[in-house]
């Protein structure tokens, strides 16, 4: 039963990692592309939420799996799971507050725009 | 003016070259440890030399406030005199006293806000985990209080510098907080010596652990938790002096204002 769970927090931990790795290539590609500042603002921020708190989230889990690690096991489960919490409640916060600053001091235009209802005179 | 920046870009890339085709003869690190290393490595914490040892595992808090103890404090002063000028500096340019103040308006969204109340404790706790375990793990007083100085520059920028002022954070108190940490560690620096002097034995100023000819000195242990002697006096006062000094630095840097 002990060795069913472990197996599958691992390959859970392992499968959480792979998929921040493969975020962050999809974020990097995306910040590199995408045409307006709030769309690659949008992409930096898929960097953090799918490329650092999910393989944060695997790291931990799969730190549980490996007894050789000793009692130490738990401190990197631990501290891996509390950065992504952290991390998960600051990130949104940190990008909203960069977005509503500078559509709000007009800097960047939303450029191909479809509807822009906050402020019409960016759209476009 | 052109010519000027080419001549010196180029003895620029000229001397990084040099430096990079000369000194690494002499800066390559080798394998070997060096024998100031290997004593302060062996004595750092070792219960068989009692005389030598600091009984402290992190060796680099045990050389910063205790091998070399009278440079740190005098780094500490300096740190105090470039605040303290900072101060006389803006003396005249600022008012802390604004009685219209409303909360609705100022600062950041309430997205921002409420993110801010939770995380600013935990920096805080994190900064008195660094300070308070110096002895311990990397880290120490001033990294701690630099970081616990952290949260009152988020509030001040997502709050506003009034928010701060109305929740009672002042630069008086700031001011009296950072002279106790002073005094504090103005009384860590002879506490051995006061101890001495009351038992009548020979005691050194800035001594931490028993000597060979001053065996009296600090515990290692109270009540069987390691706290190093004097070591964590020390990051504890530095962390309280460090902390309350970045918070008034950024309230009188927020308060400037530009017609004096």
């Amino acid at each position: 039963m002990l060795d069913v769970i472990e197996l599958a927090l691992r390959i859970i931990g392992l499968g959480l990692i792979v998929l921040g790795g493969f975020a962050s290539l999809i974020s990097a590609i995306g910040f590199h592309r995408f045409k307006n500042f709030y769309l690659r603002l949008h992409a930096a921020t898929i960097g953090t939420i799918w490329g650092c708190v999910y393989p944060l989230t695997g790291a931990s889990l799969l730190s549980i799996t490996l007894s050789e690690l000793g009692t130490y096991r738990w401190f990197i489960a631990g501290a891996s799971l509390v950065a992504a919490i952290i991390i998960l409640i600051l990130a949104p916060a940190g990008s909203h507050a960069i977005a509503r600053g500078v559509h709000k001091a007009k800097i960047a235009r939303v450029q191909p725009c479809i509807a822009d209802l906050l402020d019409k005179d960016l759209c476009g | 003016m052109k010519l000027v920046e080419l001549v010196l870009l180029v003895t620029l890339i000229l001397s990084i070259a040099l430096l990079l085709t000369f000194a690494y003869m002499y800066l390559t690190p080798t394998s070997e440890i060096r024998n100031l290393a290997v004593f302060y490595l062996v004595t750092t914490y070792n219960p068989q030399l009692p005389f030598y040892t600091v009984n402290s595992p992190e060796a680099v808090t045990a050389i910063v406030w205790d091998y070399r103890g009278l440079d740190t404090l005098f780094e500490t002063a300096v740190f105090y005199l470039a605040l303290i000028a900072a101060l006389a500096l803006a003396r005249k340019l600022y008012v802390e006293a604004t009685p219209e103040f409303n909360k609705g308006n100022e600062g950041l969204s309430v997205i921002v806000k409420t993110v801010t109340k939770i995380t600013s404790p935990m920096i805080i706790a994190v900064g008195a985990s660094i300070g308070l375990h110096g002895h311990l793990t990397p880290g120490g007083g001033f990294q701690g209080g630099a970081t616990i100085a952290v949260a009152p520059m988020i509030i001040i920028i997502v709050f506003s510098v009034l928010y701060l002022l109305t929740k009672r954070v002042t630069t008086e108190k700031m001011l009296l907080l950072r002279s106790l940490g002073l005094i504090g560690i103005g009384l860590t620096t002879i506490s051995a010596f006061i101890i001495g002097l009351t038992a009548g034995r020979t005691t050194y100023v800035f001594q931490n652990m028993p000597k060979f000819d001053a065996p009296l000195g600090l515990p290692d242990k109270l009540n069987g938790v390691l706290i190093s002697g004097t070591l964590w006096f020390f990051n504890l006062f530095e962390m309280l002096a460090v902390a309350s000094g970045f918070t008034m630095a950024f309230i009188v840097l927020m308060l400037v204002k530009k017609e004096g």
